[in-house]
């Protein structure tokens, strides 16, 4: 069957630093798959790259079979790419409402919207409790969780998660990845999850990539990654004996 | 007591003026940060339109209006293109905003010089929208047109702030204005809304520059005042903010109304451009006085 | 100083030499006095701009009193001219620098507390404070629009050739030593401190770099220089109006400096030879002078960002980097932020 998303040979830069050089991904429809690397190795870049907040200088990135690399942002995004941003995103002077009802922006129907809202509030109480609140005066983990709330608000072909648990506690981290969860359950889109955070995504990962300088070197199960030497040490900072 | 109402009244009318050539300017600062100093000129334009349809031809004053407003939309679109539109993602943010009130000047500038061109330098003079003067108390008298104007000025703020605040484009607007790549990811066409939103805010100004123009003559020049009134507001407002916009719209007029009764034209003018001083002093942010540069 | 020497190759010293020694040299074979007016006025200008420069784009600082400050500048000097006969007339020249640089200071302080954009409203509003007051003309002190009375300045006795040529090197030798002070400035600790406060505020704070003092030395720095000018300006001109000031001047100032290379060393005198190149050429056209200057304006801030002067840099650069590229083996791509 046609993948979710197809990339191949991509190469994104920003002037003369190249992030990402002949990269190639493929994820099949309703499969997460999780993008591990180390920091600065390029996976926001590839996600902004997909997501067409960066132009890609080579390469191709289709959905769904068609090709939607050479296109700008907004178009991608009505093409059902739901990308919910490093940090939040979030819009700081309006509140949480305002900030799902941005979500929903590509949704024509007011009915939908207004199901949307109720579906999200539904799901992430705390949304629904600080609602009415700035955005800017949540803290990071309740912004993170509006965050994945707002990427909720439209049927998503593929989300694009960048670094859900950066820099919060770990008790944020846990109320995340519940949210992820429900997310992926709610959604029948493909999902590209990107994380530093090797622990995690075990309870999510369909399939797992490690990005190195710019390409990816290594696929396979959560299983099969967690038992090889060179991830272990890398990400879960293990250190083998002699055996 | 004549005093006084002299003053509110004046004050008024001065207020509303000043908040028609500012609501253009407040609503371009809000969504593309940028001070737009070609808004002086699109006063100017519309003061010709006018001039146009009301003198030269007695068309109806909503045909003047509907003129201003065409001619006036489409110059501010073009003047997003040409000066601001390729300079978006090139340069830091600061330079930005220095490097498009540049542009926009230079812009501003150009179109002046084209009408002096066009129309020579002579005044032209621009019929009032109605006619007649209301008398208000012993010898303060306030023409229809003035209070059409004020009605009018009003309105309009009124009327772009519910549009922000409520409908589904000014939620798009204000996105734009606090986080650019967020809005683009959720799909807000930012590349058309540019254009259009300073279209519209030069639209505006058009709108205005044709009930100014019974005030203050059709002439290339016609921009000049309104432009430095346009930034006074805006600025003492608090950058965006469009409430803080109409406060400082009607703060200024009334103490230009006060100067103006208790201590004569001459020094009116430097008066309040001291008190703009002193004001900014005390208030580094302007009346809003909140340093979170709260957008729209 | 001697970093400064350092910092710029002997070629390049041979070319500024050469350069200077050709303006220098210039007035011994050129006498139309008509051109001649032209180019000192330019040079008073170009002064200005220098000093505009150093505090606009050097510091960016949104300060757009400059032109009030120059203008106090030729209003003092004038006045000490005319009313202390005893005073050698540099030293009013000076003291009217000194009044301006004075003021100019005073401007800095409000500043320091305003974001941005701000600061131009309150330097904008300053200006036309200043601009109002002098029109108004007050005591008689500035002439208003009919312009500051007739003073000896500073060659009062001398024909027509000797006083073109008398002020032609005085005001160049003013604009060379405001270049080199620029320059020096640049690279000083008070330069850098301006430079990152100008791209990186908060950084530069964090750094426990004193803003605060920086841009009050920047203001009266300027504002020094900015006086000079006004008082070699109502010197040459024997006449000093209020139209010095204002909307339409401050633009063509802006113009030169954007063209030539807005908070480089070099750009105000490329800019403001152009600009005045471009007037003097269209002076038979008087309507087309703003409008081709508002275009190329705009063209060159849309086009080519950093005036000419960045333009040379660009090129420049990609030569060497040609240049470099032809010696060694091509470097390999590294990877850079994500």
């Amino acid at each position: 069957m046609t993948a979710a998303l197809a990339v191949q040979g991509l190469r994104a830069d920003y002037g003369r630093t190249i992030v990402i050089h002949d990269l190639e991904l493929i994820v099949e429809p309703g499969q997460t798959a999780v993008v591990i690397g180390p920091n600065g190795h390029g996976k926001t870049t590839l996600l902004r790259a997909i997501s067409g907040l960066v132009k890609p200088s080579a390469g191709r990135v289709t959905l769904d079979g068609r090709e939607v690399s050479g296109l700008n942002a907004e178009a991608i995004a009505r093409r059902g790419v739901v990308h919910i941003l490093q940090g939040d995103g979030l819009f700081p002077e309006m509140t949480v409402e305002e900030n799902l009802e941005m979500g929903a922006f590509l949704r024509m129907s007011w009915r939908a919207r207004r199901d949307a809202l109720a579906r999200v509030y539904n799901q992430l109480p705390v949304v629904h409790e600080k609602r009415a609140q700035k955005a800017r005066t949540l803290s990071g983990g309740e912004r993170r969780l509006v965050g994945i709330g707002r990427g909720m608000m439209r049927p998503a072909r593929v989300l694009l998660v960048d670094e859900p648990s950066l820099g919060l506690a770990p008790v944020a981290i846990a109320a995340v990845y519940d949210a992820i969860r429900a997310l992926r359950a709610d959604s029948d889109g493909a999902i590209i999850l990107v994380e530093e955070n090797f622990s995690h995504i075990e309870q999510v990962a369909d399939v797992v990539h490690v990005l190195e300088a710019g390409a990816i070197v290594r696929s396979g199960s959560y299983q099969e990654l967690s038992e090889d030497r060179t991830v272990r040490e890398t990400y879960l900072g293990l250190l083998e004996e002699s055996v | 007591m004549t005093d006084v109402v002299a003053i509110i009244v004046n004050g008024l009318v001065y207020g509303s003026i000043y908040g028609l050539v500012a609501i253009g300017m407040t609503l371009i600062y809000g969504t593309l940060r940028i001070l737009d100093m070609s808004q002086g000129s699109m006063v100017m334009i519309g003061g010709y339109a006018g001039w146009w349809a009301l003198s030269t031809h007695g068309f109806n004053p909503l045909v003047a209006l509907l003129v201003a407003f065409v001619l006036t939309f489409v110059a501010g679109t073009l003047t997003e293109l040409v000066s601001v539109q390729p300079l978006i993602g090139r340069a830091k943010s600061g330079d930005f905003e220095m490097v498009t009130f540049i542009t926009t000047f230079a812009v501003g500038i150009v179109l002046a010089n084209l009408a002096l061109q066009h129309f020579g330098a002579l005044q032209q003079n621009v019929p009032p929208i109605v006619g007649g003067v209301l008398h208000v108390y012993r010898g303060v008298s306030i023409t229809y047109h003035e209070l059409t104007m004020a009605v009018i000025s009003v309105l309009l703020m009124a009327g772009l702030g519910l549009v922000l605040a409520r409908t589904r484009w000014g939620l798009a607007i204000r996105a734009v204005a606090q986080d650019l790549d967020a809005s683009r990811s959720l799909g807000v066409p930012v590349t058309r809304l540019y254009p259009i939103t300073m279209g519209f805010a030069s639209a505006l100004a058009g709108v205005g520059g044709v009930f100014l123009g019974a005030l203050y003559f059709a002439s290339p020049t016609a921009g000049d005042l309104p432009l430095l009134e346009a930034l006074i507001v805006v600025v003492l407002g608090g950058l965006g903010s469009l409430s803080g916009t109409l406060y400082a719209a009607y703060l200024v007029g009334l103490m230009q109304a006060f100067c103006e009764v208790k201590i004569g034209t001459t020094w009116t003018f430097p008066i309040l451009y001291a008190a703009i001083v002193v004001i900014l002093v005390f208030r580094p942010y302007g009346l809003k006085g909140s340093p979170s540069e709260a957008r729209l | 100083m001697s970093s400064l020497v350092a910092s710029i190759s002997f070629g390049r010293w041979i070319a500024i030499v050469l350069a200077v020694a050709l303006v220098a040299a210039f007035p011994l074979f050129y006498e139309n006095p008509y051109y001649m007016t032209v180019i000192v006025t330019g040079e008073i200008v170009l002064l200005l701009n220098i000093s505009w420069n150093f505090i606009l784009g050097m510091a960016g600082v949104w300060n757009f009193a400059q032109l009030a400050v120059y203008a106090l500048g030729a209003y003092g000097s004038g006045w000490l001219m005319l009313h202390e006969t005893w005073l050698p007339v540099p030293l009013a020249i000076v003291c009217g620098g000194l009044l301006a640089a004075g003021i100019s200071l005073l401007l800095a302080f409000p500043t320091l507390r305003l974001f941005g954009i701000y600061t131009s409203l309150l330097t904008f509003s300053f200006a036309e404070v200043i601009q109002y007051a002098a029109t108004n003309n007050p005591g008689g002190l500035t002439g208003g629009s009919f312009g500051f009375p007739a003073v000896g300045g500073l060659f009062p006795s001398y024909g027509q050739t000797s006083y073109l040529r008398a002020y032609y090197w005085v005001c160049a030798a003013c604009c060379l030593g405001g270049c080199l002070a620029v320059a020096w400035l640049r690279r000083s600790h008070l330069g850098i401190a301006l430079r990152s406060a100008r791209d990186a505020p908060q950084y530069t704070a964090a750094r426990g770099i004193d803003l605060r003092s920086a841009r009050i030395a920047a203001f009266g720095l300027s504002g020094f220089l900015a006086g000079i000018a006004g008082g070699l300006y109502l010197a040459f001109e024997q006449s000093f109006t209020t139209d010095q000031m204002g909307l339409t001047p401050m633009s063509l100032d802006v113009t030169m400096l954007v063209i030539g290379g807005l908070g480089t060393v070099t750009g105000p005198i490329i800019g403001t030879a152009i600009v005045v190149a471009i007037q003097t050429w269209l002076i038979s056209y008087p309507g087309w002078q703003l409008t081709v200057l508002g275009t190329i304006l705009l063209v060159i801030v849309v086009f080519v960002p950093g005036g000419v002067v960045g333009l040379v840099v660009r090129i420049d650069s990609r030569i060497r980097l040609w240049v470099r590229e032809d010696a060694e083996p091509e470097p390999s791509s590294s990877s850079g932020p994500p």
